[in-house]
């Protein structure tokens, strides 16, 4: 937060010390703050508030729910439909085609490479008549109200750089992530929960699963408290959010009145109005402390929308149960929440291990969908699924009838977004016959981030920070632009 | 509208007063006697922000053929117009379009998205007004020692140069500079910026008493002369050199490379000068008979992230690292962000791409794979053996080779005859040893962990059987696999296999188990690797429950059980452990093999059992045999067979004379004692190039396979010439590291004084310690800036002087309390007209309680230490076989070692560290952020760290405290804050206490867990309740903002 602005939000805090007397509590110091029943501030007194000239312009979207692959989902399997592959099964590649793109090393030395066409049933969806596989069914319900790209792509063809890149813009470590961008530039609804949240679901497929690192949710070059906040999957919700054995909630709240008169009598030695803003955020933990349990805690929901998820929903840490989070946290005014879910590197047995990852996903998601529009959430949330690249026709290791690998393949994949501002049942982009060049219409992960920026009221090229010498912006320093076409 | 009036220009100027102190660092703007503009302080930053990056040195970007950053170009026509017109505003095009609202026409262009304030406006119009003089940017201008100003009239004299400086502008400035802090303030105040620990109370009585007019500056010599002071000033330097415990990419798996921490530590301590400091660490290998400890040095650049990624290609990785390692020493030593230029030329700063990749090219032969294989000790790696290990080694090694000699000798003279297979074929009872202080010979060994297997040899609780024993260690599922070497395993007749094991008692395994030919017996909880996980088969051999931790206990089950046909060969076998940690030794398979599928009795049998897997090994299985025996006997003449037989006799044989056997045991016992000598030298990744120097070219647009002009190593040429050493060849990194600290290198002492003033301030005198170039802030204090990088250059470059000069100052010394007026008019303290109040670093908060709690253990270096984390931090994110997935917590003194010793993980840092701003260590960091959230306030409260520290100083209080409960709070609040509380502040302390000590006594349970929080040794005070509710009062002063602050 801007020094300045900071400053402003502690004078109410200050007036209230210094003439009201003291008496700390939860409820006393919500109450000044000007919060409602529910916790949500008005927005004149927000801990974390935008930007000074942010937004840039009416935002479409309140809040990003952001459904990250972690490994590569295959297009292929999913949404891109290239029902004359059959014809060409096990005929290898034509080198025209391959056109001398970079391979990876695991599969530069095949001596074939043999054309793999998807195992998986194709039908059509929704009033658009969008093609998509089994597998994402219960998503592709919902075609009407997504806005699918085909030909999405990125420069790494590693897991490593790629997840850094599609996250950060940057193939390199160090820079900040699209959920700390937004939480800098929008600040947070909420008083009570962190304005970014990261979740990291188990998953079912059982070969060895990619690593995620911290850095897809870090600040990287903006202060700390832009950082994502793990929901995390067992143990405390929160890092430190339990009292300690035999720590009640009265004996922390004795001491945290204490602790405040004392930071206080100090302030008004030392006038530093760091002590101040120490005193609301042991406040502000202090609500996170009730409030986070309430948020967790599924025994509101009716069976109906616990069904709908999938009978892992009660199951803390599944994808399932981060679903139905998603949808509270978007719910309690938090701005980002992002699920990265593991395990989707197919090399081989592709066909048994996608079907898991998706029967992990795909229902949670559709109703995920469903229980946004419900609840009239849908209009201000936008949600993005995708991954760090898409995977290849041919197939890594021996083709079979039921069985094939595929090699990472950042040339072309699909992504798809729906929910505020997006045009539902759009399709952009279309790949060549055998997905793997564009064939019309690219559409480069930093201009898809740039229509996330933008569909939250930011300007990509104005939302820059200085560092290493350079204005740095979360897509890079070529002219990127917005996908107007998916946009309603 | 503007007119040529000089008063005009003042006018606005002064107008905008507030914003010109704070943009350009408080330099002239209130001063209105002395208006002059200098380029520098005003223009430069606003054409660098606006106009360089079309105008500027990047020829590429370069709209209209303008550029604006040197004379030349702006006072040049084009077309007929001057861009900018020495004296004459309105004849400049540039002024012209800064003014105009006509968006073709408008300076910057409306797409650019930059704009010019008025006040900038005008001080473009006064400056070209003025003559447009330039100016080359400050920091590239030699380094002269300024006058010391002479004091201002009515304040006391200034004992030091540094705060002479200061007045002289604060005077201006119009500022009156703070009193002095007390004296409790200040000791705590110097023990944390010079050691990172609070004062002990002895110390604060010490200084409290000490009436002589020194006593300050003895006070920080004390400090300064602790070892202590090397480990805070490391903790900032690791944070360029960007030091961590992982590789950091993908597997992000461990790393020995500590032994660089630890040299960075006792160079400090040893106040190493900086420019040895700087010279060992870029070049320390290339030093004439360099030291250990200089090629160790040479570790700050092996400290950038590697990858193992399968797939990755190892030309593009190669390329980042020269890109990385370059940015870095440019960042450390210049503070200019070089990397910047790996694309194009550098748009604000005279750094073209071809002298960046010139500077690369001292990176770019990097003798270190591109793949680092995901193991510990990627090449080059230094053992760093002691002197009593290096005697050791060569005793040991004499005493291998002999012991060898006198066995081929005695095998030598003994003659071989194959047994009677007819008449001795009948079974006999007989016992292969599987591994036992060692595996059997030429036997491979690989592990999960892709480290080698680890043995320790003479463990405190003793060796089952002879002196070594095999150790496993994991969060999650390990194996070390065994692939049969020169001598197989057959499997006998109603064969067992029997071993021992001692469970770890405080971190015991779920579950352990062998795994033969593929089929596994287990006892406790089965395990598998996550691939494993689909295969995982329905025939495993359940054995039950594992055995009791902390005893040897012998496991044994019958091979049958695992359905393995008496007479097969075992290729490989596997021990396997489930979390946790567990010794093995004495591993045996016995029962009646007979001499028909024997090796040890048949050497044909040996022989033909031979497998294609097993390599040659100097000692163990001599290159020539090897061969002979892949071969096979019918292959083998005379000369072969003989020393096939010799080989098998001296080796093999079960059925030798005793003398042989004696013999042999004297050979192996040897080999163990050699073995344990050299695996007890710990080593170290360290810098070096390869013999051939690689081709060196520009990556065009900083892509790798895109070759531009071929380089050479050299610096850029807006700097001193770089000498080289030798006339002939290429500049060498070591040519390069002593251009970096010549006296006549503009940048090197301006940027290190400048982070040392940051590390003691707060804020550095340049607050862009990281930027140095036209795009960073000027300094508040130029002169002050250039006097201490003068004198620290002419002092020898020596560190601790400079850390005594300005922490001595008064500047240093004055009270941190802030007025209204001054938190508006100097928020950031740039005036320094007051004293610096911090909030401590991540390490010192965690240090802090430890220290003042009593449980701070201060063993220095070594592996990373492994304290409390809660559970997954590692897990969610770690890659499967990644060896740094599953974090396993030590225990004992390891929870409590200082924060610089805890093992730092990149991708997934402890909260501890990453919670209050640590970076992740991924690339170079020269200023952490502070910043203030309910995440820190719920891990100061909550963390088992800090809750165990307050149990810890409850218990304290308690004992040494005194008997009444006021000299108790005294104590404390002297122990942590070293003063005493004030009336008010004793009485909120009482109340709370009471009104603890009353929920406890309802509680009884409650105050049973407090006095039981976390692993260190409850010392018996008083009753429960009483300790908790003193327990939850340190509680609260450890969360005190003055407890977490430097004040």
């Amino acid at each position: 937060m801007d020094p300045l602005v900071e400053w402003t939000n502690l004078q109410t805090r200050r007036q209230f010390f210094h003439h009201s007397g003291i008496r700390l509590g939860g409820l006393g110091l919500a109450s000044v703050l000007g919060h409602n029943a529910l916790g949500a501030p008005t927005s004149s007194a927000r801990m974390n508030p935008p930007l000074p000239d942010l937004p840039h312009f009416a935002p479409k979207a309140k809040a990003v729910i952001y459904l990250h692959m972690n490994g590569g989902p295959s297009q292929l399997d999913t949404w891109d439909y290239k029902p004359h592959l059959a014809d060409w099964y096990d005929k290898d590649l034509p080198p025209s085609v391959q056109g001398g793109q970079r391979l990876t090393g695991m599969t530069s030395k095949q001596t074939r490479f043999p054309v793999a066409p998807s195992l998986f049933e194709f039908s059509r969806y929704g009033q658009c008549g969008r093609w998509a596989s089994e597998l994402v069914k219960h998503t592709a319900l919902h075609s009407d109200d997504i806005a699918l790209v085909k030909t999405v792509h990125t420069n790494a063809i590693n897991h490593d750089p790629a997840c850094t890149f599609v996250m950060t813009g940057r193939e390199v470590p160090g820079y900040a992530s699209l959920g700390s961008w937004l939480s800098y530039g929008l600040g947070s609804e909420s008083d009570n929960l962190p304005a970014f949240v990261v979740l990291t679901p188990t998953w079912k497929s059982t070969g060895a699963a990619q690593a995620l690192f911290t850095r897809m949710w870090s600040s990287g070059f903006l202060p700390g408290r832009f950082n994502g906040v793990a929901l995390r999957s067992s143990g405390d919700p929160v890092l430190y959010i339990q009292n300690p054995d035999g720590v009640s909630t009265a004996s922390r709240r004795s001491m945290l009145d204490t602790l405040a008169e004392m930071n206080t009598h100090r302030f008004q030695t030392m006038g530093d109005p760091d002590i101040q803003n120490r005193i609301s955020q042991y406040e502000m933990a202090f609500r996170m402390q009730t409030s986070v349990p309430e948020l967790v805690d599924l025994s509101g929901e009716t069976a109906a929308t616990l069904e709908s998820y999938g009978q892992d929903v009660s199951k803390q840490g599944t994808f399932a149960s981060s679903a139905i989070m998603a949808r509270r946290l978007v719910e309690r005014g938090v701005r980002v929440v992002q699920i990265l879910h593991r395990g989707w590197d197919q090399h081989g047995n592709l066909p048994s291990e996608i079907r898991l990852q998706c029967q992990d996903t795909d229902q949670a998601i559709g109703a995920l969908l469903a229980d946004l529009k419900q609840r009239g959430l849908f209009e201000s949330t936008l949600v993005v699924w995708g991954g760090e690249f898409g995977r290849t026709v041919y197939s890594q290791g021996t083709l079979t009838k039921t069985n094939y690998g595929r090699d990472h393949h950042p040339r072309n994949f699909c992504m798809w977004m729906a929910g505020a501002g997006v045009k539902g049942g759009a399709v952009l982009g279309e790949s060549d016959d055998f997905s793997y060049n564009i064939a019309s219409d690219p559409v480069h992960l930093n201009d898809l981030n740039a229509t996330i920026l933008h569909l939250c009221g930011i300007d990509h090229e104005r939302l820059s920070v200085k560092f290493q010498g350079l204005d740095a912006r979360l897509t890079g320093v070529e002219k990127q632009k917005v996908v107007s076409q998916i946009l309603s | 509208m503007f007119t040529q009036s000089k008063t005009r220009v003042f006018h606005v100027l002064a107008a905008f007063g507030f914003s010109l102190l704070s943009n350009s660092a408080l330099g002239a703007g209130a001063d209105q006697t002395q208006t002059l503009l200098t380029f520098n302080r005003h223009v430069r930053p606003i054409l660098s922000e606006n106009c360089f990056s079309c105008h500027g040195l990047d020829a590429k970007k370069r709209k209209a053929d303008l550029r604006l950053d040197t004379p030349e170009g702006a006072y040049t026509a084009l077309e007929g117009a001057f861009p900018i017109r020495p004296g004459n505003p309105a004849q400049s095009s540039v002024w012209k379009r800064i003014q105009s609202v006509d968006p073709d026409e408008q300076m910057p262009p409306p797409d650019s998205h930059k704009k010019l304030t008025l006040a900038q406006k005008e001080i473009i119009r006064g400056w070209i007004e003025q003559g447009a003089p330039y100016e080359k940017h400050w920091a590239f201008e030699p380094i002269a020692l300024p006058r010391v100003p002479v004091q201002p009239t009515g304040e006391k004299k200034q004992d030091s140069a540094i705060d002479a400086f200061i007045a002289h502008q604060r005077v201006k400035a119009g500022f009156v500079k703070a009193p002095e802090a007390d004296r409790a303030t200040l000791i705590r105040r110097v023990a944390f910026t010079l050691t990172g620990l609070p004062p002990t109370p002895s110390a604060l009585e010490a200084f409290l008493t000490d009436k002589s007019t020194e006593a300050y500056e003895s006070m920080v010599d004390g400090y300064l002369g602790t070892l202590q002071f090397g480990e805070e000033m490391a903790r900032h330097w690791l944070d360029v050199a960007r030091y961590a415990d992982t590789h950091g990419l993908h597997l992000d798996n461990e790393r020995e490379t500590w032994a660089y921490r630890d040299w960075v530590v006792n160079a400090f301590n040893q106040n190493l000068s900086f420019d040895q400091f700087t010279i060992e660490q870029i070049a320390g290998d290339l030093l004439p008979n360099a030291t250990l400890g200089q090629i160790t040095a040479t570790g700050f650049s092996r400290c950038n992230v590697t990858t193992g990624e399968g797939g990755a290609i190892s030309e593009e990785y190669r390329h980042l690292y020269a890109v990385d390692r370059t940015a870095t020493v440019m960042q450390a030593w210049t503070g200019l962000t070089a990397g910047c230029a790996q694309c194009h030329d550098h748009k604000y700063d005279p750094l073209s791409t071809k002298e960046f990749y010139s500077l690369y090219a001292f990176f770019f032969s990097a003798a270190d794979p591109p793949m680092d294989g995901n193991i510990s000790a990627t090449e080059p790696y230094l053992k760093r053996p002691s002197q009593t290990q290096s005697e050791a080694l060569t005793k040991a090694k004499t005493a291998e080779i002999e012991a060898l000699r006198q066995l081929a000798e005695a095998a030598g003279k003994l003659d071989y005859k194959e047994p009677d297979l007819e008449t001795g074929g009948v079974p006999l009872p007989g016992t292969q040893v599987v591994f036992d202080d060692n595996v059997p010979l030429a036997c491979e060994i690989r592990n999960t962990t892709r480290n080698p297997s680890v043995w320790i040899t003479d463990p405190p609780f003793g060796a089952h059987s002879g002196r070594r024993v095999l150790r496993q260690l994991s969060g999650q599922f390990t194996e070390d696999i065994l692939q049969a070497g020169a001598v197989p395993l057959t499997v006998p007749e109603n064969g067992e296999c029997s071993f021992w094991v001692r469970l770890d008692p405080q971190s015991p395994p779920r579950g352990l188990s062998v795994q033969i030919q593929g089929r596994k017996a287990y006892w406790g909880e089965r395990a598998y690797t996550d691939g494993a996980k689909a295969q995982a088969g329905d025939k495993d051999l359940g054995l039950g429950q594992l055995p009791p931790p902390g005893v040897w206990t012998q496991l044994s089950f019958k091979l049958e059980q695992l359905e393995l046909k008496p007479g097969s060969r075992i290729e490989t076998f596997a021990v396997q452990q489930n979390g946790g940690i567990v010794f093995w030794d004495k591993c045996t398979i016995t029962g009646r093999l007979s001499p028909k599928t024997d090796p040890l009795v048949s050497m044909q049998q040996w022989w033909g059992a031979f497998t294609k897997k097993a390599k040659a090994d100097e000692t163990d299985l001599p290159a020539n045999i090897l061969k002979s025996l892949l071969a096979g006997p019918d292959k083998a003449d005379s000369t072969a067979k003989k020393e096939v037989q010799d080989y098998y006799l001296g080796r093999i044989s079960a059925t030798v004379p005793v003398e042989i056997l004696k013999l042999r045991a004297a050979w192996l016992a040897a080999k163990v004692e050699r073995a344990s000598v050299s695996e007890s030298v710990q080593g170290t990744l360290v810098f070096r190039d390869l013999s051939t120097p690689m081709d060196t070219f520009v990556a065009m647009r900083g892509q790798y396979d895109k070759h531009g002009d071929s380089v050479e190593p050299g610096v850029p040429r807006v700097f001193p010439v770089l000498k080289k050493e030798r006339h002939e060849g290429r500049a060498t990194r070591l040519d390069f590291a002593r251009w970096l600290v010549a006296p006549e290198n503009p940048l090197t002492a301006r940027v290190a004084v400048n982070r040392f003033w940051q590390q003691i301030f707060g804020v550095g005198l340049v607050k862009t310690s990281h930027d140095f170039g036209s795009q960073g802030d000027p300094p508040s204090h130029p002169e002050l800036l250039d006097w201490l990088a003068a004198t620290f250059r002419d002092s020898g470059w020596n560190v601790k002087a400079l850390i005594r000069v300005m922490v001595t100052s008064e500047a240093f010394r004055q009270s941190s309390a802030l007025s209204p007026e001054m938190r508006e008019r100097d928020p950031e303290n740039r005036m320094l007209a007051r004293g610096p109040r911090l909030r401590l670093d991540a390490e010192q908060i965690r240090d802090n309680v430890l220290f003042v709690s009593g449980l701070l253990d201060k063993e220095m270096g070594g592996r990373g230490s492994m304290p409390y984390q809660p559970p997954n931090i590692w897990e969610p994110v770690g890659y499967a076989n990644s060896n740094t997935r599953y974090y396993l917590q030590e225990h004992g003194a390891s929870l409590h070692r200082r924060s610089l010793y805890c093992f730092l993980k990149r991708t997934a840092p402890p909260p501890f560290m990453s919670t209050f701003d640590a970076p992740s260590r991924e690339q170079s960091c020269v200023r952490r952020e502070r910043t203030n959230t309910p995440m820190q306030a719920l891990q100061l409260l909550n963390d088992v760290q800090h809750f165990e520290a307050a149990r810890a100083l409850a218990e304290r209080v308690q004992q040494e405290g005194g008997s009444s409960e006021n000299a108790r709070i005294q104590w404390l609040f002297q122990v942590v804050l070293a003063r005493t509380p004030d009336e008010r502040e004793t009485v909120l302390l009482r109340q709370a206490l009471q009104k603890q000590r009353e929920l406890y006594r309802n509680s009884p349970q409650d105050a049973a867990l407090v006095v039981n929080a976390g692993e260190a040794q409850p010392k018996k005070s008083a009753p429960s309740p009483e300790s908790a509710a003193w327990t939850l009062l340190a509680n609260l002063v450890l969360n005190l903002d003055e407890t977490v602050n430097r004040n």
